[in-house]
């Protein structure tokens, strides 16, 4: 035996590092469709991305109102490989925000979220809130114009709330206007708090993912062959060739594994692999090419500015502009009530069925609901850059 | 099998509580100064404090001029931070306006053209008297605290009415 092999044995009898690898590596997966399940993985490659950059980036932003402007104007303008790292810190979160978008709309059209994956779904949609409120309280600390003018609304709507709005607006900004407090805030939720819910939460979705196994889609089960294509029922499902069970509680026969598994290592790390680099090379060269804007320091006392919000902040402020006076809580509401409609989901929609055209009642509402955010999206855009 | 007696705790119960209190008792400790950290800048309020805006005898009659007034920017640093007044003089008659919108705070500007307050964030529309005459804006725009000594205009850093 040789000697890098004893020292593997070596640490393998104190560690068990063989059995955890091989756990990790041969999942079993389904084989069609396989690249809409890298959408997944994807995400995670764009959060792990936003903590590399984003530790190195504390390295030098200093979180104070007459500080924070000025250090990332040197790191623009004196610090290429620094100007790099944030323009990274940027446009991964962009693309993260739409990859977790189609990861989600992946999943809710191929009806994964279905028992006994209704927590896979409920820590998904959980985690999509908090990579949101990190892009949120991302946008308020550059303290440029855009920065300040976004900190000022979005923690004004929270005024709207019944009875405890202004409670809620001064608990975040630290006083009644936005100011030094706020940043320190702002900067400790996004740096701290927001990550220390974030990442566990991550492995409670992994570990999930892992016990039941991935879904995939009708397509690669028994009867979705049978009523698409017509043909006879075919072969049994495969026996998975790796432990554990697949999957751990079975809810309907139909569902209860794919037909045709292939194992996660390396067949899906494949699939995984091109994807994920495939955007880390998009991130980088948007990062080199456009890098993260910086614009004027904040002025609280500007007449000439308008502000503008960051694009995935778009579809809330044309509600903003379309809601009436009487009606403003109503832009709390609409959100609100779309994240508790969605954690809800797997308990109101419990039909087994799996095919999205057998399930119009739920694919119609939810591809309204989609609709409905990309129209607002694109009124906001036509009116704030004239399109 | 012995009685026990049912009214004396077991050496089992009397773990599981003990395990309990230590908890709540960390909880508690630890909890009331973190609550009561992220709450205190709520309950402290804002100094009043005046400060000079500037002359404004020049201020043409109907015709919203803008001036700019630095206040201090927070308890723990000697920064300031300059807020934008607009004196609005109708007559013999002066008004003190702040610049924020009372929609979503957005800095509203005096449009000439529209002989109005535009806000630029969500197109609310404010008249010379701040009266909120178009658009979202569920409310007038605050007025400052001021006096006149003069013609030098001072003001406070609060509203006549709460926002």
């Amino acid at each position: 035996m040789g000697r890098i092999a004893a020292a593997y044995n070596w640490f393998d009898e104190r560690t068990a590092i063989r059995s955890l690898i091989r756990k990790g590596l041969y999942e079993a997966v389904p084989v069609r469709g396989a690249w809409f399940y890298t959408l997944g993985s994807a995400t995670l490659v764009l959060i792990l991305l936003q903590l590399i950059t984003g530790i190195f980036l504390t390295l030098l932003y200093v979180p104070s109102v007459t500080e924070a402007w000025a250090s990332l104007h040197y790191l623009t303008q004196h610090d290429a490989f620094g100007a790099i790292v944030r323009g990274i810190h940027l446009w991964s979160a962009y693309i993260l925000l739409f990859v977790i978008g189609l990861h989600m709309i992946r999943t809710f059209f191929s009806g994964s979220y279905k028992r006994p994956r209704e927590l896979n779904w409920v820590t998904g949609v959980g985690l999509f809130v908090l990579v949101l409120a990190m892009a949120i309280t991302g946008a308020f600390l550059p303290w440029d114009q855009a920065a300040y003018w976004t900190a000022v609304v979005v923690t004004n709507i929270a005024v709207y709330t019944p009875f405890i709005g202004s409670f809620l607006r001064a608990l975040w900004r630290g006083a009644d206007t936005v100011g030094p407090t706020t940043l320190s805030r702002t900067f400790g939720i996004h740096v701290w708090l927001i990550p220390a819910i974030l990442f566990p939460l991550i492995g409670a979705h992994l570990a999930l993912l892992r016990k039941h196994g991935e879904f995939g889609s009708y397509v690669n089960y028994r009867g979705a062959y049978r009523s698409r294509e017509g043909v006879d029922v075919p072969p049994a499902p495969k026996q998975r060739p790796i432990e554990p069970p697949y999957p751990a509680v079975p809810t309907d026969e139909l569902w209860a594994a794919p037909l045709e598994t292939e194992d996660f290592y390396p067949h899906q790390t494949f699939k995984d692999g091109v994807v994920s680099a495939g955007l880390v090379i998009l991130v980088f060269i948007l990062a080199v090419a456009i890098g993260a804007p910086l614009e004027a320091v904040a002025d609280p006392a500007t007449t000439s500015y308008t502000p503008v919000p960051e694009w995935f902040f778009l579809p809330l402020d044309e509600l903003l502009l379309l809601v009436p006076q009487q009606l403003i809580p109503l832009v709390l509401v609409l959100p609100t009530g779309g994240v508790l409609l969605l954690l809800a989901l797997p308990f109101i929609d419990r039909d087994p069925e799996r095919n999205p055209f057998e399930r119009p009642a739920v694919m119609v509402p939810g591809a309204f609901a989609v609709l409905f955010v990309v129209i607002l999206t694109l009124l906001g855009s036509g009116r704030l850059f004239n399109l | 099998m012995a009685h026990r007696d049912p009214r004396r705790l077991s050496r089992r119960q009397f773990a599981l509580l003990g395990t309990q209190v230590a908890g709540a008792a960390v909880t508690v400790l630890l909890g009331i100064p973190i609550v009561g950290f992220i709450l205190s800048p709520l309950f402290r309020g804002q100094q009043a404090v005046w400060r000079e805006v500037g002359d404004i005898g020049g201020v043409p009659d109907r015709q919203p001029t803008k001036f700019e007034v630095s206040f201090p920017l927070g308890e723990w640093t000697s920064a300031n931070v300059k807020l934008a007044v607009y004196v609005v003089k109708i007559n013999t008659d002066y008004r003190i306006f702040s610049n924020v919108c009372t929609h979503m705070e957005c800095p509203v500007r005096w449009e000439d053209s529209l002989r109005q307050f535009l806000c630029p964030c969500h197109g609310g529309l404010y008249d010379m008297n701040g009266n909120n005459v178009g658009g979202p804006p569920p409310k007038p725009l605050p007025q400052y605290v001021h006096r006149i000594e003069g013609t030098t205009l001072f003001v406070q850093n609060r509203f006549t009415e709460s926002v």
